[in-house]
């Protein structure tokens, strides 16, 4: 766990230069209380992980498979930990460990285009009020906050390029945007140069504040609130900079997640958890097996399987599993119908996700489809019904709790839909 | 339509309005309207002298003024000072590129550039082109005079395919000239009738897709142009709430339906297309053509209420209808009558923007303070009795930060002898200087909002908070060179002079005593390490609240 960063406590001792500079330490240099974090729920210490599988996995090769039918496929299904229920044999550790997960294998979403489904899925679809929605990491980190680490509240571990992806808030503006780290790399700039000291930083962020206070005087806060807010955040992350660097991890963590990049980045999200960011997720991407679906599945199951596998164990062994809600899904599964690629398509109609942690009622599987898989046998479930769910399970309450658009109240999920008790513990 | 009957609604209160004598200019009218909608309510005091000239600075300059500028005005004794400075701001050079940056990043909004189009707007306001005008020429280009000829790139930097994921948006072309040259935001009156906006109706929308799909991108010329097909049916559509199908004919926002014109086989084209040379044909019927005219014609409020809000917002901060593009009768001004005046009279003045801006710079409401009035801190910043502080945008704080180091000063100072003797404009060093180039692409991808987001509020990000601590190019301003503020301050001996100095250039006005006294102790106590702590105080400056904002 990071310790307490926040660089009041090493300002306060600095009293010569306060001194010089009119003495307002006293009154407390710019502490860690983003403004805009003020109406989040306090005393709340849960914490979320997504993994996100995007382009869409397929349930058939994962949660829900239907072996020896017309579009089972190749593939087996094993037993697991919890009697009488079976996964995809591309998923033996996962198998071991199924009582720890929740699975809802009766998904039915509406959209089946990658570039209007994942906005739609990552923002729990809600009723179009005119608005753009922030997508699940921005909303949490509106609702929560930060956590008492003072680390952002939400961290993106994706492949390519990093840097602050703003477009995630929607309406909430971009600071709740999420800081991603591409490739596992901290963001640009974290790193100090060298002719620069600490001692030295100090004194000038400590110079601008003063300079702030003086323009705050009769002034309305926001602006030099805002401005100090970003650089006691600056600072944050650079205390920490190795945590947002994902080769500083060590090496038989690495081992145990499997020496894949999905394996790599959810090792990365899991220390990351652990330091105290309230919501991180892991993007893995290619999952749109058009083409070679089995082969595609076949290489990318046991990566899964292997990190969500370590996840489960470390949670477990460092007693997180009450705080953390961890999810694992896409923007659809695939078709049962297999194309003349050898592949699967898009299918929002009847798809699987996971879940774990906080909250969640575990060694429980929620819904069934019918027997070739090609429709849900049982109450389908949207997605706006696994958020309000996810939101309960971290004590939040769904259907009462409300953004702000300007002066526009605004539900954070489908006012429309309610949790999947069944999930829920 | 309701719109219609919306402005007609308007209109009528127009006429009967206003006991205010008309002989009075449009500033002083504007604050009897301000004042009398706030009565009761202490207005802030009148902004000081250094105050009002970087806040007049930064809006028709597009940067702050240079130590010697902020000086000279100081000192300038004249009863008329602050009018005079507006009449040369409005008048330099710095106020084309001013209004080119202004223009592009609000009907752009960070799409990309284009060399044509950028020329376009520099021409534009070079030669004071009226708005109807400068809309006309975008909607219906005018590709003989090259000067003109990019205008065409709001269109076509809309109609730009990224591949299968992202195939040309024409909703979204539609929505943008709503948006921006309409105030009326008609997104959510694609499919339906608008849910709770009664003016924004489905046809409304409907209306004005069809023209734009109707349009095609030139590709037989080397400039953004395009050309329209031949329109013959109404656009068939229904509600997705009311299954019932019909039909509408070119709508133009603000205005009217535009009657289909149909010609006989062989007849519809002005000029036929022309397969070989491979050049479109240009149809009798251009509902582009009619689209402009109806836009910008002088009887359509929309389009004068439109850019008489963008202008309120640019000068003091907040538009008189917010979010700018949600003007509706469900959406008032919040100074109904102030709106109206401003459009009236902006169209009576021929859309001349340079006199609309002059006017506002001249009025009292722009030239409050933006100190809160010390009897009332909870002072609503809608009353307009107080100056809304303003976001710097990428290029005001770019322009800003080269005067502030003096980095502008260092490079003209570094010119050969045979071109000293023309002082070089700030563009100029930049096209010279590789590294200034590189400096502010730098700043425009760290300052600027991503593409499509409207840059309308104050956004300080962790991004540019670490890019203004680690950057390496950004902390060699702040190193002492031949001719730059750093090697200006280090040769300075006498402190108090060194801190008048650093808060002339930097914040543009002297330091008050306290501060004075502060930051002389904060250097005499650095004493051994002087230069160090030179660099530390400006560093502070840029990276505060007050330079990175417009008060």
């Amino acid at each position: 766990m990071a310790e307490c960063q926040s660089w009041e406590h090493e300002l306060s001792r600095r009293s010569v230069l306060a001194g010089l500079l009119g003495g307002a330490v006293a009154g407390g240099l710019s502490p860690l209380s983003p403004p805009a974090f003020a109406e989040e729920l306090k005393q709340n210490d849960k914490q979320i992980l997504l993994l996100w599988l995007d382009g869409g996995m397929s349930q058939l090769e994962s949660w829900d498979p239907k072996p020896n039918t017309r579009f089972g496929g190749p593939f087996r299904s094993i037993p697991t930990s919890i009697p009488g229920v079976h996964i995809s044999e591309l998923m033996p550790l996962s198998a071991q460990r199924m009582h720890h997960l929740a699975v809802v294998r009766s998904m039915k979403t509406e959209d089946p285009n990658h570039s209007s489904g994942v906005p739609k899925i990552l923002r729990g679809h809600p009723a179009n009020r005119g608005v753009v929605y922030p997508y699940f990491g921005s909303a949490v980190a509106k609702l929560m906050g930060p956590t008492e680490s003072g680390l952002p509240p939400y961290v993106w571990v994706k492949p390519g390029n990093g840097g602050f992806i703003s477009t995630h808030a929607g309406f909430l503006g971009p600071k709740y945007g999420a800081l991603a780290l591409g490739n596992g790399k901290p963001p640009e700039n974290l790193v100090r140069p060298e002719q620069i000291t600490d001692e030295a930083d100090l004194e000038r962020q400590e110079l601008r504040e003063l300079f702030n206070r003086r323009y705050a005087e009769r002034r309305r806060a926001e602006f030099s609130e805002a401005n100090s807010y970003v650089y006691d955040l600056a600072r944050t992350l650079m205390k920490n900079q190795d945590l947002f660097d994902a080769d500083k991890l060590p090496e038989k963590d690495h081992e145990r997640y499997g020496k894949s990049e999905f394996g790599r980045h959810t090792l990365h999200a899991c220390r990351l958890i652990e330091a105290g960011v309230r919501f991180v997720q892991v993007t893995s991407y290619g999952w749109d097996t058009h083409g070679d679906n089995f082969n595609a599945h076949a290489s990318r199951m046991p990566k899964v399987d292997r990190a969500l596998s370590a996840l489960i164990d470390d949670l477990n062994e460092r007693g997180l599993m009450d705080r953390v809600l961890v999810v694992m899904m896409a923007e659809f599964g695939r078709t049962p119908r297999i194309n003349g690629s050898v592949g699967r398509d898009h299918w929002p109609n009847a798809w699987s996700l996971a879940m774990t942690g906080c909250g969640i009622k575990r060694g429980t599987i929620v819904g069934e489809t019918n027997a070739e898989g090609t429709d849900n046998a049982t109450e389908p479930y949207d997605i706006g019904s696994l958020f309000h769910t996810w939101y309960s399970a971290v004590g939040i309450e769904s259907a009462h709790a409300e953004f702000y658009n300007g002066t526009q109240p605004l539900p954070i999920a489908h006012d429309k839909m309610k949790p999947v008790a069944e999930l829920l513990s | 339509m309701l719109l219609r009957a919306f402005l007609i609604a308007n209109l009528l209160s127009l006429c009967l309005a206003s006991d205010i004598p008309a002989e009075e200019p449009l500033h002083a009218r504007i604050d009897q309207l301000i004042l009398a909608a706030g009565e009761g309510t202490t207005p802030a005091d009148s902004s000081g002298e250094s105050e009002f000239f970087r806040r007049l600075m930064l809006d028709l300059s597009g940067r702050i003024p240079t130590r010697e500028e902020t000086v000279a005005f100081l000192a300038d004794e004249s009863a008329d000072k602050r009018a005079q400075a507006i009449d040369r701001m409005l008048a330099s050079s710095d106020y084309p590129r001013r209004m080119q940056e202004l223009f592009h990043v609000i009907l752009m909004e960070r799409r990309g550039d284009d060399e044509n189009w950028l020329r376009f707007l520099r021409a534009a306001f070079e030669e004071n082109l009226p708005w109807d005008r400068i809309v006309r020429t975008i909607l219906i280009p005018e590709p003989d005079d090259e000067k003109f000829q990019g205008a065409g790139y709001f269109l076509t930097g809309r109609l730009i395919s990224e591949g299968a994921m992202a195939p040309v948006d024409v909703p979204g072309l539609t929505r943008d000239v709503g948006r921006l040259l309409a105030g009326v935001d008609l997104q959510c009156a694609q499919c339906h009738d608008h849910l709770e906006y009664e003016d924004y109706k489905q046809q409304d929308f409907q209306g004005l897709l069809m023209i734009f799909e109707n349009v095609e991108t030139r590709r037989d010329v080397k400039f953004p142009a395009v050309t329209e097909k031949l329109m013959t049916s109404p656009q068939q559509f229904q509600s997705v709430f009311v299954q019932e199908p019909r039909t509408t004919e070119p709508v133009v926002p603000g205005g009217e339906i535009i009657p289909i014109a149909t010609f006989p086989a062989g007849e519809e084209y002005l000029v036929p297309p022309d397969k070989k040379q491979r050049t479109p044909g240009v149809p009798k019927f251009s509902p582009l053509k009619a689209l402009a005219n109806g836009l910008t014609s002088a009887e359509n409020e929309l389009f004068a209420r439109n850019i008489a809000n963008r202008m309120w917002f640019v000068m003091m901060g907040r538009g008189l209808i917010e979010p700018l593009d949600l003007n509706h009768s469900q959406n008032p001004a919040s100074h109904p009558e102030l709106l109206d005046l401003l459009a009236r009279e902006l169209t009576a003045h021929q859309f001349d923007l340079k006199w609309f801006l002059r006017e506002l710079a001249l009025s009292e409401t722009y030239q409050r303070s933006s100190r809160l009035p010390e009897s009332d801190s909870q002072i609503d910043p809608r009353s307009f009795l107080v100056a809304q502080e303003k976001r710097l945008s990428a290029e005001q704080l770019f322009w800003s930060t080269l005067i502030a180091t003096g980095e502008a000063e260092r490079l003209r100072a570094g010119t050969k002898p045979e071109q000293a003797h023309e002082p070089h404009s700030l563009e100029q060093l930049v096209e010279r200087h590789a590294s200034l180039k590189s400096l502010k692409k730098e700043f425009l991808k760290t300052f600027a909002n991503p593409p499509q987001e409207p840059e309308i509020t104050f956004e300080p990000s962790v991004k540019a908070a670490l890019y203004l601590m680690h950057d390496k190019q950004v902390l060699e301003l702040l190193e002492s060179r031949e001719g730059n503020l750093a090697q200006r301050l280090n040769a300075q001996q006498d402190n108090r002079k060194l801190v008048e100095d650093l808060f002339l250039t930097v914040f543009s006005r002297m330091p008050e005593e306290a501060e004075l006294q502060q930051t002389v102790a904060y250097l005499e106590s650095h004493q051994s390490q002087r230069a160090e702590a030179i660099g530390q105080l400006a560093w502070a400056m840029l990276a505060s609240t007050e330079f990175c904002v417009n008060h």
